[in-house]
């Protein structure tokens, strides 16, 4: 690993520092609320090291839920992933499988938002996302036993950390949205939400609601697909090859990551259709 | 350390590790139908829908409520959020709008 890719990644990383600080110590003041010793924080940090998932964990560990129905949303929660995990796999040569290991297993929203806004130092380069992610990484397990030791003497009542959890929910909610029809599936959503939450016991309202919206969202849009005339002569996207897999309109810093994920969908399928060699 | 949540943190890391780098593995080798990737598309909104939602309308002990101080926090986060794009300053921003009222209005 090069050394001074390693410290470029390191400084890329302060941003993210600045932010894993405060919301550490929030999640840990909260763990500690919820039961958790600072040790189960650091090491649920250290393990799982997923911010949402883990306030989530704590939220329904405070609801009384065991921990097969946590383990079930933070699997839901965290399938966003499986799209960055395929937009980084464009980067490196998939024979390095431990390197890549270690890389994805610490792969957050804002390592990949980070590592995204400067695509030619990530390619090939292990040490640069190393450094980034691990310095992150750091900053958050070092937020959450802080705030897990330090949370005994913070009333959780104060500084507005009831809402730390809401807050980052409604922000990741609104990074979702891109255009009208996600506002439409987030009203659906919404509404179902609470009508299941109204009739089921316990957390099931949010797989419900999970599969009924995403299911109405599949339906609209093969409904918009194929109201659309289709152009018999629409060009076959060009084969995209390993080595070129950022042409310059690809990741964008000022885009939503979820435009970014849709864009490295359609790079999946031109690389796929371009394998299969277009005819 | 207790046992469940041993069992909680080892499983929660298992199932966060898993998609982050199973395409890592296979994704040179084959393709999401494309069913499947719509569906994947909207899980995010839905599932972070049914996790705002509730939150706004139902009490801590699970009855229907409408909650004041998180509805007129949640109002300036989600303009913020939407025109500024950060994360951490909605957090923060968020954080001080409750903290603001909870002291104005008493909590």
């Amino acid at each position: 690993m090069d050394n001074h890719q390693f410290k470029d990644g390191v400084k890329a990383a302060l941003p993210i520092v600045l932010g894993y600080l405060p919301v550490g110590m929030a999640f840990g003041v909260l763990a500690r609320q919820a039961g958790l010793t600072p040790t189960e924080a650091g090491l649920m940090s250290l393990f799982v090291y997923a911010g949402a998932s883990q306030f989530l964990a704590i939220d329904m560990i405070l609801r009384g839920m065991a921990w097969f129905p946590i383990v079930i949303a933070t699997f839901f929660i965290n399938l966003r992933h499986l799209l960055m995990g395929s937009t980084l796999s464009l980067y490196f040569d998939r024979n390095r499988l431990r390197a890549l290991g270690l890389l994805s297993a610490q792969l957050t929203d804002e390592s990949f938002a980070v590592a995204m806004s400067n695509t030619s130092k990530i390619e090939n380069r292990t040490g640069y996302l190393f450094g980034l992610q691990i310095t992150s990484h750091i900053a958050w397990i070092t937020g959450s036993v802080g705030g897990a030791l330090f949370g005994g003497l913070i009333s959780h009542k104060s500084y507005g950390i009831p809402f730390a959890l809401p807050a980052l929910f409604i922000c990741l909610l609104v990074f979702q949205i891109r255009n009208v029809h996600h506002l439409l599936i987030m009203g659906i959503a919404g509404l179902s939400s609470l009508a299941f939450k109204w009739i089921f016991p316990g957390n099931w309202y949010i797989i419900l609601t999970a599969l009924l919206a995403s299911g109405i969202g599949i339906f609209l849009n093969s409904k918009v697909q194929s109201s659309k005339p289709k152009s018999p002569l629409t060009p076959p996207s060009p084969p995209l090859g390993r080595g070129e897999a950022c042409p310059p309109n690809l990741p964008s810093p000022k885009r939503l990551p979820s435009a970014r994920l849709l864009e490295a969908g359609f790079v999946q399928a031109g690389k796929f259709f371009g394998r299969r060699g277009w005819r | 350390m207790r046992l469940e949540m041993l069992i909680l943190i080892l499983g929660m890391a298992l199932v966060t590790f898993l998609p982050r780098f199973l395409p890592m593995v296979f994704l040179t080798r084959w393709t999401l139908p494309e069913r499947v990737k719509k569906g994947l598309e909207y899980f995010p909104i839905s599932i972070l829908s049914a996790i705002v939602f509730p939150i706004l309308f139902f009490n801590g002990e699970g009855r229907m409520e409408i909650q004041p101080y998180h509805l007129l926090s949640s109002a300036p986060v989600f303009l913020f959020a939407w025109k500024v794009k950060s994360l951490w300053g909605s957090v923060i921003l968020g954080m001080l709008i409750y903290w603001g009222l909870s002291l104005l209005l008493g909590h």
